[in-house]
């Protein structure tokens, strides 16, 4: 067994499938693993895949053209899950979409296409709630702040439809678990911002909406539910604990992100 | 009347959501139209939720009263004229700024504006087309707005303010004139119709000039027919009109009526369609009725939805039933999930209900409780069976069904594929067979498969409370009583 270990990126992953692909060592002697979430096996030959662009255009190309556009966004969004059987499952579902076409993404009944399936499913519908429940403040240098902290790494799925819908907005969007945001000035065009620059917004984090709308939304937000029809289940369902540390109508007083729900998920306040 | 002047923005946000939470709809959906330059918003066709309340109900919009002021009396209404609360109003320039405010923070998808009736209906509407006014074209708001249209108020002010919102909604409070007539006095029948022909009709005549009004699938009533002055469809003379209601995948059976995707550059009337609201459990009508009346408004009025709002007991009055258990929560469930069954599942009211039985079962889902009935009909291939088919098995919905029928064109299905394709299989084994075969074998008999769909210990409730509903009583029969 020969397992390409590859970076935790999209091109990365791209990186590895062409090597392992290339590598004419069989589908069934390779292994796609990202860098830092495997478990060493014995009698298996580890090899780093080194990420070019050239090498992840190619596998971008033939993608696209000999299987469909569709599949090229389920593999990439796939590629954004935090669970680390991801490469490998992209490599497997590659094996059956170069064989199939097109059809291979109704084709459920292969144990390779629901893997991706189901991770395409899971950080499609993580990146949709957030589009929901994500919360902006605005701090004083009339800026939008929004702080998230999402298990998939959705935060460039988030910004098409934000840069659309707040055109006219400067905002930043900050994922603090990965340390990375987005960015948009104005118009359409948004970018991302990594590393140590990133990091400098936990700092821009702590500070507080000023502004009274986060009180009145608060207002709102108690007297909207009917005292009769309380149902807290019915609520944790719809809306589940971990998103709710980051949303302002949880929040007491400050951004303080451990108290706003306490251990039996009942809100306090 | 307390008419307080001076109160803070923050008091009279709290008491004109008071009014207006027992308001069900708060859908943002319908209408998708993208973000334009110089404005702030866009709308999403399938909405967003975007926070969810205590009650476990969706927070789509800034759901406010624009007034709690009314000049009606109605027993079941929070804002009625004799109740002795403090009354206020938003100025314009309020619910302008606190709509736009909400959506910068993503707090909330659009607004729904709703009113107290202000000294005259006219006036009322006035007040609101003012307000949206102001937001679209002064605020220059492109998010989803939903508004109520006044009974009784002026056509033309109607037809202004249907260009200015993506949804109206005209509520029908109960589902009968007897009713309407009993707690809301001031109210009639005729009343509430008009604005809801007057919205159907300007929707049908932008979907026409559209072209819209044959790929939407539209049902057309002889009276909207009439107002369209045409045939009322584009199709071709002499060609046979297609017969409906039509299954199709994914889509409501009575049609779409709404425009969906929209442009910016054109001005569009309510192009997300209309919808209303029927109180459960204040008249004593049954769940058939119902559901017959929400069918009804389906195929003539053309509406996008109708919500059902439990009953919550807000004012003591000796015309409204006493309500110890709380507000009728199952009943609503269940009228819910039979309004899917109606719209997407291509079931008739008749079908789910009937005189003899006309209230629905406590214990399973309107579906269960069909296919329980109508066994005969059962279990169904589903390598075979069509996607209308398919939708009537007890946990098949429209996604498993439509990935199904994608699917099963590759390869035969089994129990396995089923399950990850998102099929409930502890429902749906009962009633399908994969390539010939049963999951397990399986005695198919109401009794055996309704108790093991409730699971045992509901099952003796059940038979404590229904007996006799699945089966016929014999004196020559075991009826297990110890095990029961």
């Amino acid at each position: 067994m020969v397992v390409f270990v590859c970076e935790d990126s999209f091109e990365g992953i791209l990186c590895g499938v062409y090597d392992a692909w290339t590598s004419r060592l069989g589908h069934k002697n390779v292994k796609l693993a990202v860098d830092g979430q495997y478990d060493l096996e014995m009698f298996a030959d580890y090899r780093d895949t080194a990420v070019s662009e050239e090498k992840a255009q190619k596998v971008a190309l033939a993608v696209r053209t000999k299987i469909s556009e569709h599949a090229y966004a389920w593999i990439y969004r796939a590629s954004l899950s935090f669970e680390p059987q991801k490469a490998d499952c992209i490599y497997r579902f590659l094996i059956f979409g170069f064989h199939i076409g097109a059809e291979v993404i109704r084709a459920l009944q292969i144990p390779a296409v629901q893997e991706v399936f189901r991770l395409n499913r899971s950080v499609g519908n993580e990146s949709h709630l957030l589009t929901e429940f994500l919360r902006f403040s605005e701090l004083p240098q009339k800026l939008l702040l929004a702080v998230i902290g999402p298990k998939n790494d959705v935060t460039a799925l988030l910004m098409p439809h934000f840069s659309d819908r707040l055109r006219g907005e400067r905002f930043i969007i900050f994922d603090e678990k990965r340390e990375k945001a987005a960015v948009h000035r104005s118009g359409t065009e948004w970018y991302m911002m990594t590393g140590a620059e990133a990091a400098r917004l936990h700092e821009l984090a702590r500070q507080t909406d000023s502004s009274e709308y986060a009180v009145l939304w608060k207002a709102f937000f108690d007297s909207v539910g009917i005292q009769e029809r309380t149902n807290y289940v019915c609520q944790r369902g719809h809306l589940p604990l971990r998103f709710r540390p980051y949303m302002t109508e949880f929040q007491q007083g400050g951004r303080s992100r451990s108290d706003a729900v306490n251990d039996d998920g009942v809100m306090t306040g | 009347m307390l008419i307080q002047e001076n109160l803070s923005i923050e008091e009279k946000l709290r008491i004109l959501t008071d009014g207006a939470k027992y308001d069900v709809a708060c859908t943002s959906s319908g209408v998708g139209r993208a973000g334009k330059d110089g404005s702030l918003g866009n709308s999403r066709i399938d909405g967003l939720c975007h926070s969810f309340a205590p009650d476990g109900r969706c927070i789509s919009l800034l759901k406010i009263l624009y007034t709690n002021q009314c000049i009606h009396d109605c027993r079941y209404c929070i804002n009625r004229r004799s109740n002795d609360t403090v009354r206020t109003a938003f100025t314009p320039e309020e619910v302008c700024r606190l709509t736009m405010e909400f959506y910068r923070r993503n707090y909330i998808e659009g607004l729904f504006l709703s009113s107290g009736i202000l000294d005259t209906p006219d006036y009322t509407m006035e007040q609101l087309y003012r307000t949206l006014y102001l937001l679209r074209r002064e605020y220059h708001f492109n998010g989803y707005i939903h508004v109520k249209a006044i009974p009784g108020a002026d056509p033309a002010l109607i037809e202004r303010v249907g260009f200015l919102a993506d949804r109206m909604s005209v509520n029908l409070e109960l589902p009968t004139a007897e009713g309407l007539k009993k707690l809301a006095p001031g109210k009639t029948r005729e009343k509430i119709l008009r604005p809801m022909r007057q919205i159907q009709i300007g929707i049908a005549r932008q979907m026409e000039r559209e072209g819209l009004l044959e790929r939407k699938g539209a049902v057309l009533p002889d009276a909207v027919k009439k107002a369209l002055g045409t045939a009322g469809t584009a199709l071709a003379p002499g060609a046979p009109e297609p017969p409906r209601p039509r299954v199709l995948q994914g889509r409501s059976i009575y049609g779409n009526y709404g425009l969906g995707r929209v442009s910016n550059r054109k001005e569009y009337f309510v192009p997300a369609g209309q919808s209303t609201q029927m109180i459960v459990g204040a008249t004593p009508e049954s769940d058939y009725h119902m559901i017959t009346v929400a069918e009804a408004l389906y195929q003539n009025f053309g509406l996008k939805r109708v919500f059902y709002s439990a009953f919550v007991r807000v004012n003591e009055d000796s015309q409204l039933p006493d309500l110890p258990g709380g507000p009728p929560l199952l009943r609503e469930h269940r009228l819910y999930q039979a309004d899917w069954l109606l719209r997407y599942y291509g079931f008739t009211a008749s079908e789910l209900l009937s005189e003899a039985r006309p209230n629905f079962n406590v214990f399973l889902d309107p579906k269960c409780d069909w296919a329980l009935q109508n066994l005969g009909q059962f279990p169904v291939e589903v390598n075979r069976a069509s996607y209308a088919m398919l939708l009537r098995v007890p946990g098949i919905g429209t996604k498993s069904a439509m990935r199904i029928v994608a699917a099963r064109k590759q390869a035969a299905l089994r129990f396995e594929d089923l399950k990850k394709i998102g099929v409930v299989l502890k429902r749906a084994l009962y009633f399908i067979t994969c390539s010939g075969r049963m999951m397990y074998p399986i005695r198919m008999s109401e009794d055996s498969i309704a108790a093991r769909l409730i699971g045992e210990e509901r099952r003796k409730s059940l038979d404590l409370e229904q007996s006799g509903l699945y089966r016929q009583m014999s004196m020559f029969d075991d009826f297990h009583m110890e095990r029961a």
